[in-house]
């Protein structure tokens, strides 16, 4: 048995799941301040009458990291950054203690400058002085070759509790979004190891020997003990759990589009060939790009409480909230109150949308419903343009082979499936407006929770290698060791799926071999002087986000746990 | 974090699947390492500047700016549509206003690609830079367009094409023809009787560095746009005049090219030569993509950048000031050259040699000296593997007579030409005969 809990930003919803049958749901609102209480009341709910013991696997998707940066609440980091020529690293500060160490590779991770020893020193005694005591450090093309990062680590050996370290985080090259990554990544790790210790202390008390795994962005999971070396990966890790909801609830092998509406936006989702698209190369926090994965979630200012307003004569629906919608006690007309003058939904007090709409109508010299239909085909052209926008961006988003150009297959979702307060309301109207089928989904008040208890651990690596040099370099697995000159693109792939499937098994997971997907592997033929010198290997293996059942049609009571 | 000052769209294709031979130049790896740095230095993360993939050019495309023979299919494979997409995906986003300046980061090449083609000449087997610009003047009407090609080697190909357009100015920088393939580029080279002054070409010496070559942009190149007043400047951006260059002998640098960049402020760039893979193009096409954006690119230098060891001779930067000064003259007054004539029309015969095919291509070339309009062309061409084939231009200015007598030409041309194409720019006609 498996629980799924997902921390939201109102409630926290919990499930017991067995197989493929949901045995039991439970939600409770979320203590913003003590989100362990949350969790104890809805494991102990969902847990009624199950006997602990066989639960073997606690998912648990949490906002903590989210809050924790939105809301300052996070500890300084000391940031040593080498950088070299290129775009100048000043151009990535962030925090408070971001230091330039003179030093740098170039992209064949040759050093061309060395790491001066006294930038180094000078940064690291700064730090101890303010009392910084967690860090990143960053070096360009450390992907390539890790010598001046594992100088710095080692320099502050006795003065750090946390490190950072760029090519462990990814194998993939983007110094900024490093930078970034390190950064978020120190700066909540001591929130983040403070609430993992005390869940684990609490989880016990349940007598629950579960292994425990915290959701990412991308959808899949994490065990705990690699979420405490990377905390920042469990940010914005509900909307992952909402779309892996879908997976383990419909019908999802082909192209489709996910729609979760809700009072103020909109979350859209896409799914080609039933697997969610991820971001290219990382999700963005605080409007700073990162690398860490995420699946590909494109939000717009529609929801049920999207504020109705007539400018010279133009009537629009969002961005705007003012408040809930005047069926439920809002102070100005929104969408939802259209919907109910339309007659299309019977939502909280009619009354109330029929006055506020008739107002704003006799306003502007129309009538009522005519305000209430223009008011509502405004939001569906919002969401259509956006849906267009979202699904003609990755029809055309760039390739590098003249093969892709030719054979790429264009994403054409014939299925859209809703989900959120308002969805069902919506469905006949998106169906004719998109000419799509729309369903919407049974449970989706805890689908969330769904996803996140049936969703499997993923995983990635890159692995690059120069048989001209005879190096062959994982980064995110410290490995950087010799290799033969004969050493294929067969010989790599092979190399990386032992590899990641190896690190999984560290971790307690046993992933079948054919899990392991391979996304990139190239193989260069690399020329000096007008000879063939060798190979530069590029390759990439995961283990995409995937839901390991589908949940059986069938419903269960969700027991409302702790006070209202 | 970075923000453009000016939006670029880049149309990054590496064509990692496509080589000319496993160690030509031309090879998989050639956009690798830039590829690298791009991403390491997060280029697509800058506000303002995006990523694109090419479109594809169609055989129509590739009619309305060559005459292919035998057959468009022949003498293209998808690369190279792939590639003049990349071109022209560059052109729409400028010209749609969807980024202020793109810059086609493609291969394979195209500016030794003749009018005529039967096959691969320099690297080159279409000019993508004359498929976009046909593109454009296909949609978006008559423009006035200035072309400065930077890439080392004189862009032969493009000054070809445009030999007798006078609404297409050519500006060929390069090292001297007399040191460098194709051998040609000189100043008295200034176009055809109907656009006298509109080719200019400037050839520079040897070991010519960043104070030669900026000097010869500031002196030569934007006096001359200045008054040419073009509605778009195009780079044929080559990087190939790189101090580490291995088939050039240049010693223009990354920051060079980012301030080219910066002086000219190019509305769109094609990607042209360069093959110090990983000494040079990583650098300089990052300097490029900056400079172009209006971004800092001060930091932007190669590892073993060294400004006073690059820094041309007082006789050298002597040799430049002379060149210069005759050159701005041969655009202000273009000497008239002894054009050839046989009755009413002016007449050229050449012989072409395909470097990397092999081919040596026989050439007649006839315009009509029309009082009218520009002339109609007519261009009969044969090759050591191809029997004598017609190619039939008429001008966008195509007076009734030139028209008529262009197509009766084309009708009767079966008898004589194994393959016929007609290239009518003013009723935008573009076909074989036999029809294909």
């Amino acid at each position: 048995m498996r629980i799924g809990i997902d921390i939201g930003g109102t409630h926290t919803d919990g499930v017991l799941v067995d197989g493929s049958r949901l045995i039991a749901a439970a939600k409770a609102p979320t203590h913003h301040d003590n989100l362990l209480e949350s969790i104890n009341q809805v494991v102990q709910a969902v847990l009624v009458d199950q006997d602990p013991v066989r639960v073997r696997t606690v998912n648990l998707s949490t906002t903590l990291t989210t809050n924790a940066i939105i809301t300052g609440k996070t500890e300084p980091v000391g940031m040593l950054v080498a950088a070299g020529p290129g775009i100048a690293p000043k151009h990535y500060r962030i925090g408070d203690h971001y230091h330039i160490i003179y030093g740098s590779l170039d992209h064949l991770g040759t050093e061309t400058l060395a790491l001066d020893e006294q930038d180094l020193e000078e940064a690291i005694a700064a730090c101890r002085e303010q009392g910084v005591t967690c860090f990143g450090v960053a070096s360009k093309f450390s992907p390539r070759n890790p010598a001046h990062e594992n100088r710095m680590v080692e320099a502050l050996a006795g003065t750090a509790d946390f490190i950072s370290c760029g090519h462990l985080v990814s194998g993939q090259l983007n110094f900024g979004r490093r930078i970034h990554t390190l950064y978020y990544n120190s700066a909540v790790w001591r929130t983040f190891r403070a609430f993992t210790a005390a869940l684990t202390a609490s989880l016990k008390g349940f007598r629950l020997e579960a292994e425990v795994n915290i959701l990412k962005a991308d959808g899949g999971t994490m065990p705990l003990a690699r979420a405490q070396e990377m905390p920042v990966q469990s940010i914005f890790s509900g909307p992952a759990a909402s779309v892996m909801g879908i997976l383990a609830t419909c019908p999802a092998d082909q192209d489709l589009l996910m729609l979760d509406i809700g009072g103020t936006t909109s979350d859209i989702a896409l799914f080609a060939g039933g697997e969610p698209l991820l971001e290219r190369e990382g999700i963005a926090i605080q409007e700073r790009p990162t690398l860490v994965r995420a699946i590909h979630v494109e939000s717009i200012g529609i929801g049920g409480d999207s504020l109705i307003q007539i400018t010279d004569g133009q009537i629009t629906t969002g961005p705007q909230r003012l408040g809930p919608c005047m069926a439920a006690g809002g102070p100005a007309p929104s969408l939802m109150d259209a919907l109910n003058v339309a007659g299309m939904a019977a939502f909280g007090d009619v009354d109330r949308s029929r006055q506020g709409l008739a107002a704003l109508a006799a306003d502007n010299q129309m009538a009522p419903e005519q305000l209430a239909q223009q008011a509502i085909e405004a939001a569906l052209d919002a969401l259509t343009t956006k849906i267009d926008a979202l699904i003609r961006t990755v029809n055309t988003k760039p390739v590098y082979t003249i093969h892709e150009i030719l054979t790429d297959r264009a994403i054409a979702p014939a299925r859209l499936i809703a989900i959120g307060g308002p969805a069902a309301v919506f469905r006949d109207l998106l169906a004719d407006r998109l000419g799509m089928e729309v369903m919407v989904p049974p449970l989706h008040g805890v689908t969330n929770a769904i996803g996140a208890a049936l969703t499997r651990t993923t995983s990635h690596l890159a692995l690059t290698a120069d048989t001209a040099r005879g190096r062959l370099s994982v980064p995110m697995l410290g490995i950087f060791r010799p290799v033969a000159r004969g050493f294929s693109l067969q010989d790599a792939t092979a190399e990386a799926r032992k590899l990641l499937a190896a690190d999984l098994a560290e971790t307690g997971v046993t992933m079948a071999a054919d899990e392991i997907q391979i996304t990139q592997a190239d193989a260069f033929n690399m020329v000096d002087g007008g000879y063939t010198s060798g190979k530069n290997i590029r390759v990439v293996a995961q283990v995409r986000p995937a839901v390991i059942a589908r949940l059986d049609d069938t419903t269960t009571t969700v027991r409302i746990a702790g006070s209202p | 974090m970075l923000k453009a000052t000016t939006s670029l769209g880049v149309i990054f294709f590496p064509a990692f699947d496509w080589a000319i031979s496993p160690t030509h130049p031309e090879r998989e790896e050639r956009l690798l390492y830039t590829q690298d740095q791009f991403r390491e230095e997060g280029l697509f993360d800058i506000e303002g500047i995006s990523e694109h993939r090419p479109l594809f050019a169609t055989d129509q495309d590739i009619m309305r700016a060559h005459f292919c023979f035998p057959s468009v299919e022949a003498i293209c494979t998808e690369s190279h549509r792939i590639s003049a997409g990349g071109a022209i995906q560059a052109a729409r986003l400028v010209l749609e206003g969807e980024t202020r300046r793109a810059f086609a980061l493609v291969r394979p090449p195209g500016h030794h690609a003749m009018k005529v083609v039967h096959g691969n000449r320099g690297f080159c087997n279409i000019n993508i830079e004359a498929v976009m610009i046909e593109w454009i003047r296909e949609r978006y009407g008559r423009k006035r367009i200035a072309i400065v090609d930077t890439d080392c080697h004189h862009g032969d190909g493009t000054q070809d094409v445009y030999w007798h357009d006078p609404d297409v100015l050519f500006i060929s920088l390069h090292q001297d023809g007399r040191t460098l393939y194709p051998g040609s580029g000189f100043p008295y080279e200034n176009g055809g009787p109907r656009a006298l002054g509109k080719t200019i070409n400037l050839p520079l010496p040897p070991r010519t560095s960043d104070e030669g070559y900026l000097y010869a942009i500031e002196q030569v190149v934007l006096p001359i746009l200045a008054d040419f007043k073009p509605d778009l400047v195009i780079n044929s951006a080559g990087q190939d005049n790189h101090y580490s260059d291995p088939i050039t002998n240049m010693q223009f640098s990354a920051q060079g090219y980012a301030r080219l960049n910066e002086l000219l402020k190019p509305d769109i760039a094609v990607l042209e030569g360069g093959y110090s893979i990983k000494g040079a193009l990583p650098y300089v096409n990052l300097g490029i993509c900056l400079a172009m954006a209006g971004c800092e690119y001060s930091g932007v230098r190669e590892p073993d950048y060294n400004s006073a060891a690059l820094r041309e001779s007082p006789e050298t930067m002597e040799t430049i000031r002379q060149t210069c000064g005759y050159v701005l003259d041969t655009y202000f007054h273009p000497p008239m050259g002894d054009f050839e004539k046989e009755g009413d029309s002016f007449i050229r015969e050449r012989k072409i040699y395909y470097d990397t095919d092999g081919i040596l291509e026989k050439q007649r070339e006839e315009l009509k000296d029309c009082d009218q309009c520009r002339g109609l062309r007519l261009i009969k061409t044969s090759s050591s593997h191809l029997l004598p084939c017609l190619g039939v231009e008429l001008p966008i200015d195509c007076c009734p007579a030139c028209e008529r007598e262009g197509y009766e030409a084309f009708a009767r041309s079966g008898k004589e030409f194994l393959v016929s194409q007609l290239l009518d720019q003013k009723n935008k006609q573009f076909r074989y005969l036999p029809k294909k």
